[in-house]
């Protein structure tokens, strides 16, 4: 595959490239505004049109950096990040608090981050709420009825992936030629954790994306819905995919969407097969049994 | 297996997974679901010429305490440091699920259905999160365990143990803390970062992983109760792991709600508070947080007996 263009880096003029021309007000989102500019400058989070409809955009700024917490730059998203993160979805819920479900504002994540802050102030204070708070936030969101769609352009990063992504009802990815890294390591490092040389890992990540790097592994296992060869598809892909969200979501298929709905996916692309074997035996036994717990009356 | 009774006084710290599982319900309630007999082990292990468990490393199963139905999760820290993969992943993620369709199923068959008697979640977290072996696969059950933990939300709640010895790391720090409640051990830890990971980024003056106390106090059951990132820190046995389920089990689910350190807008503010005081005070090590909290001594926090330190520490407040 031919090398093209990279947007690691630019989310920033991801933004300007998906939303509708000029539209993006940058730190409102409702009645909300993030007006102080050293607070969790590594998030952008804002407000934006996209054909028409109002969405919340939220993105990190690769060329930002955090004085407060030195480890926090390049994308890096910290504990006043996860929380600004936090904040914008709690803002978009509060925003539509009174629509019914069908009109609740999509949320899109523009999606180039390396990880989450690992430094010592990070640990004392506690970096796994921060995180773990903004994946509450977007999975209310979703299961309120906002669509969230996760557009990929660059690093999604293991538990950086998972703050800001793996929550969302779809995630899209611009393919392998733009340099997009889905990962949770290099190949090269888990060979070197798990000792296991690098040939014959590459040669077994080709019948088995289990373990390798990059986002066609994740379509095979259904961790990304869909891959995006341009970088003009990105618009068109994210306003398809809320159509098909917002559909999904009004026929009450919720189970289609987020990161259940991408495990049946993964079992339908034949990349993660165990998993439905395991859950269905599950169920069989709990059924079983399941008297035996449930009140004497 | 040991006899129930002569699981209770054991050693949390030291025990299994399958003799937590046990020992934290009442005798002879424990059904295992997707045990080792069912024999699903990781494929992708397999394939890399690795040894497989015929559990995968983690044990699922429910029973009782009391009149409360509690679906257990329970992680083995011995094989390949109690990581997720897809088997182990999958188990973990419809114990949730089928913890939630069974309260849903009796709150609709029998109105009168009192709190102690709805189901609860129990997870004893002994992980450094994703198996590397089958990475990809372990990160997307991680985002399914959330997506489980929020759909639990105001129903079945989600009582999270951690003092296990390889602690709570990784990806399942973050699980761990979107939990409704948290019970530790002072043995227990509980972070994102793994210290070693940290002295990596970050240089060895900075954070020495091989000093053991300053990990403990950085991510320690005592250092996380003073932050108020566990709700009770109890001693290293599973009996007194058990009692406290047993009394958060019989709380309405309402209470849950106060017990949280995240999942709302009001809790986002408050662990905002911490984060500026993080800003502030640049603590150089988390004594210097335990100080701002209100203790004149916090070298003496770390080794006096648990029952004095929880009779007399100042847990900080934002």
């Amino acid at each position: 595959m031919e090398a093209t263009e990279t947007m690691m880096g630019r989310g920033r003029d991801a933004i300007d490239m998906i939303v509708d021309a000029g539209s993006f007000t940058e730190g409102t989102i409702g009645a909300s505004t993030f007006d102080d500019p050293e607070f969790g400058p590594g998030a952008v989070i804002g407000t934006a049109s996209l054909e028409g409809d109002t969405v919340t955009i939220i993105a990190s700024d690769a060329n930002a950096f955090n004085e407060k917490f030195p480890v926090v730059y390049a994308g890096i998203i910290g504990m006043e990040e996860g929380y600004k993160m936090a904040q914008a979805v709690y803002a978009s819920l509060a925003a539509d608090a009174d629509k019914p479900a069908e009109e609740k504002r999509p949320l899109v994540l523009i999606v180039d981050t390396p990880g989450n802050g690992p430094g010592k102030v990070e640990e004392i204070f506690g970096m796994n709420k921060a995180t773990g708070a903004y994946q509450l936030a977007l999975a209310e969101a979703r299961l309120a009825g906002h669509p969230i769609v996760a557009m990929v352009i660059g690093r999604a990063i293991s538990g950086a992936f998972l703050c800001h992504g793996l929550q969302a009802d779809h995630i899209v990815s611009l393919d392998a030629n733009f340099g997009t890294m889905i990962h949770v390591m290099p190949l090269t490092s888990v060979s070197r954790i798990i000792r296991k040389d690098l040939e014959t890992l590459q040669e077994l990540s080709k019948a088995n994306p289990v373990f390798a790097a990059g986002p066609r592994f994740f379509y095979a296992l259904g961790g990304v819905e869909e891959l995006v060869g341009e970088l003009d598809g990105m618009r068109p892909a994210i306003a398809r995919h809320i159509k098909t969200i917002r559909d999904a979501k009004a026929a009450g298929h919720q189970d289609e969407l987020g990161p259940w709905g991408r495990g049946e996916l993964g079992a339908e692309r034949q990349g993660r097969t165990v998993r439905p074997e395991v859950i269905k035996l599950m169920n069989q036994e709990f059924a079983a049994v399941a008297e035996k717990y449930a009140p004497s009356r | 297996m040991p006899k129930w009774k002569d699981l209770q006084e054991q050693s949390f710290l030291e025990s299994d997974a399958r003799a937590r599982a046990i020992g934290l319900l009442d005798e002879g309630t424990f059904t295992e679901l997707a045990g080792p007999f069912d024999r699903f082990y990781s494929p992708h292990l397999e394939v890399l010429g690795e040894a497989v468990e015929f559990d995968d490393g983690l044990v699922a199963g429910v029973g009782k305490i009391g009149k409360t139905p509690v679906f257990v999760v329970s992680q083995e820290g011995r094989f390949i440091g109690g990581s997720i993969g897809e088997v182990g992943g999958a188990k973990m993620v419809n114990t949730i699920r089928l913890a939630i369709e069974f309260h849903d199923e009796l709150v609709t068959k029998y109105p009168d259905l009192s709190d102690e008697e709805k189901p609860v979640v129990v997870i004893s977290f002994e992980t450094g999160g994703v198996r590397l072996h089958e990475s990809n696969a372990g990160l997307l059950a991680h985002a399914e365990v959330m997506d489980q933990l929020q759909k639990a939300r105001h129903k079945v709640p989600v009582i999270a143990l951690i003092g296990s010895k390889v602690g709570c790391f990784g990806g399942m720090g973050f699980v761990a803390a979107a939990t409704d409640a948290i019970v530790m051990s002072e043995f227990g830890r509980l972070g994102l970062t793994g210290p070693e990971v940290i002295e990596q980024e970050m240089g060895k003056e900075e954070f020495d992983s091989s000093d053991r106390a300053l990990v403990f106090r950085t991510t320690g059951g005592r250092h996380k109760y003073i932050m108020g990132d566990c709700n009770a820190l109890v001693a290293n046995t599973i009996a007194a792991f058990r009692e406290a389920v047993a009394e958060l089990a019989a709380l309405p689910v309402a209470e849950f709600e106060k017990l949280r350190r995240i999942g709302s807008p009001e809790a986002v503010e408050r662990q905002l508070r911490g984060v500026a005081l993080a800003a502030e005070m640049q603590p150089k090590d988390a004594r210097d947080v335990w100080a701002k909290a209100g203790n004149p001594d916090p070298v003496a926090l770390t080794d006096m007996p648990l029952g004095e330190f929880l009779a007399g520490v100042k847990r900080l407040s934002v």
